[in-house]
């Protein structure tokens, strides 16, 4: 594999945002993400290898780690970090649609509900995995899940939420969605939340950590 | 005023089993009051408690486990619902100079005088019991003033600014824990789940460095800390562990039995039954089998106390609650006999 992309790929996988991030010590002083980023595409190696030989690749190898124990949510959401400034640099060949993403995936704390930190580690995650990710935010209702797969065709739907009372919500909006644009997939994750509940509730998946989310929706990619 | 070295003392050498669950909602509810009333009025917070320590055979009396108040104190903006705890809206601070400019509050800030006054009058209650009090433990008090996802982050990337807003928290839950002794509680549960989102390491230098502080200025005979760490999954008991806490209380996340072995003999260690999927979606026969396997697993541990992993949620049914208590009667009559 091209030096550069092994560089990116341990960079991402360690953390390090950009030159100036002082995140990992050891990494201190050198090119980070961004400026790795560049120089690939200075290089000529393609948006899309880029994507799916280093970023996709270290954050595979961070989501094994965070369900291994061997690494926590700050190292996890460090590497998120890189893996963001990366996508920014890329930012412009997924407009234009020269970088492929393997799907969509609407994502949204449900109503009632303001944590995110879950939410947030699964949108990370499963962006970078190569989905286009739509983070509808907090305090979702139905109608903005539905508004938002009626403007992203196919999207698959994940609704988060830590709290007893409003996970309840989980089974209205299953339904809603269900109703409004039949053969909808949609995720269910959460503290409280559980597999029983999931195929109680209608919904198609349910995951403990993000990388179930990563691997079920690469499943469905195939 | 109850010494509480002899009374922890007392309750592991005895041969039964007690229990404390954290539990105050069903309180609540029996009162038929909000929870909103419960958490900006101090007589109704006591009225709730008073209920429960009259209705279940809780060893002590533990209070609202409300996550929101000391941030609310600071400054930040909460949102009340009904029927629910409070959310706290936004972030406070977010950077270095904010954090240096940032107000350690006094004790006449948000609801504070409405929780001291809920202590004391619970402790005024005549419940012979010790009381319990509850507060946020110092890195999830600054988690919530900085955002959680981004206080994760900064604790690597500017570790300093972080550690000022820590000694700030720490400053502000220290003199809290002080009038809270001062008014006759016998202790205080110091709440940390977002420490347990960190590896080791990182809990006991972000987290049990601060918490020490508290265990160091306030523990003594009379005043106990419990803390209470639910995102623990057994990788930072030893980080728990150095903060010389008096007792530890942990979530369902963690292995009981294992936790027992890693931890001091002479120590409380409180835990697990799951609040939710256990105490809220289990009926009550399936809640004494999954208690009764519990209180076995754990019968060579005298100083294991039965509790829940966290506070319960809403709404879970009487007699789920009933069937925890009936659990461990049943375990201790048999201990009993023997």
């Amino acid at each position: 594999m091209n030096e550069l992309l092994v560089q990116l790929l341990e960079v991402v996988e360690l953390g390090k945002a950009d030159q100036k991030s002082p995140f990992p010590p050891q990494l201190k002083g050198q090119d980070g993400a961004s400026e790795l980023t560049t120089k690939a595409l200075e290089a000529g190696i393609s948006p899309q290898d880029i994507l799916e030989n280093a970023l996709i690749l270290a954050m595979d190898k961070v989501g094994k780690k965070f369900a291994e124990n061997k690494i926590f949510v700050p190292q996890m959401l460090m590497s998120a970090r890189a893996m963001g400034a990366a996508m920014l640099v890329l930012k412009p060949f997924f407009t234009s649609g020269e970088i492929k993403t393997k799907g969509t995936l609407i994502i949204g704390t449900v109503k009632g509900d303001l944590h995110d930190i879950g939410k947030n580690l699964v949108a990370m995650m499963v962006e970078g995995s190569g989905w286009k990710v739509i983070d509808l935010g907090v305090d979702v209702s139905a109608e903005k899940y539905i508004k938002a797969l009626k403007e992203n065709e196919g999207a698959v739907v994940a609704l988060s939420a830590l709290l007893t009372t409003t996970m309840v919500n989980m089974g209205q909006i299953v339904a809603d969605i269900k109703t409004e644009v039949p053969g909808t997939v949609v995720c269910v994750g959460g503290a409280p939340v559980n597999d029983e509940f999931c195929k109680k509730i209608g919904a198609d998946s349910y995951s403990a950590d993000p990388q179930g989310v990563v691997e079920f929706l690469n499943k469905l990619a195939s | 005023m109850i010494n509480m070295k002899s009374w922890m003392r007392q309750k592991i050498e005895n041969k039964t089993r007690i229990s404390i669950p954290i539990m105050t909602h069903p309180g609540i509810e029996m009162i038929g009051k909000t929870v909103q009333s419960a958490v900006q009025s101090g007589e109704v917070h006591a009225q709730a408690i008073k209920k429960l320590a009259e209705v279940y055979p809780s060893a002590a009396t533990t209070v609202i486990m409300d996550l929101t108040l000391e941030a609310e104190a600071f400054g930040c903006q909460i949102e009340f619902q009904e029927n629910d705890m409070p959310h706290i809206l936004g972030r406070l601070v977010s950077n270095a100079d904010e954090i240096e400019n940032l107000k350690v509050p006094d004790l006449n800030a948000g609801r504070m005088q409405e929780y001291l006054k809920a202590n004391k009058l619970t402790v005024q209650n005549g419940i012979e019991k010790p009381v319990l009090a509850g507060v946020i433990g110092p890195f999830s008090l600054a988690g919530r003033l900085f955002d959680l996802s981004e206080i994760m982050m900064a604790c690597y990337i500017d570790p300093d600014a972080i550690m000022q807003l820590l000694d700030k928290c720490t400053d502000f839950i220290l003199n809290y824990c002080r009038e809270l002794k001062a008014i006759g509680c016998s202790g205080v549960v110091v709440a940390e789940p977002a420490a347990g989102l960190l590896s080791n390491e990182d809990c006991q230098m972000f987290s049990s460095v601060y918490v020490k502080r508290l265990v160091d200025a306030l523990q003594d005979e009379t005043f106990i800390i419990v803390l209470h760490n639910c995102g623990n999954t057994g990788h930072c008991t030893d980080a728990m562990l150095y903060t010389e806490a008096a007792a530890y209380h942990f979530g369902n996340a963690i292995d009981m039995v294992e936790t027992l072995k890693v931890c001091p003999k002479d120590k409380m260690i409180m835990g697990n039954v799951d609040p939710v999927g256990v105490m809220k979606m289990m009926n009550p026969t399936e809640i004494k089998a999954y208690i009764g396997d519990l209180l076995v697993k754990t019968a060579e541990f005298p100083n294991f106390v039965l509790s829940t992993g966290c506070d319960l949620p809403p709404h879970v049914p009487a007699e789920n609650v009933k069937a925890f208590f009936e659990a461990l009667d049943e375990f201790n009559a048999k201990i009993e006999k023997k």
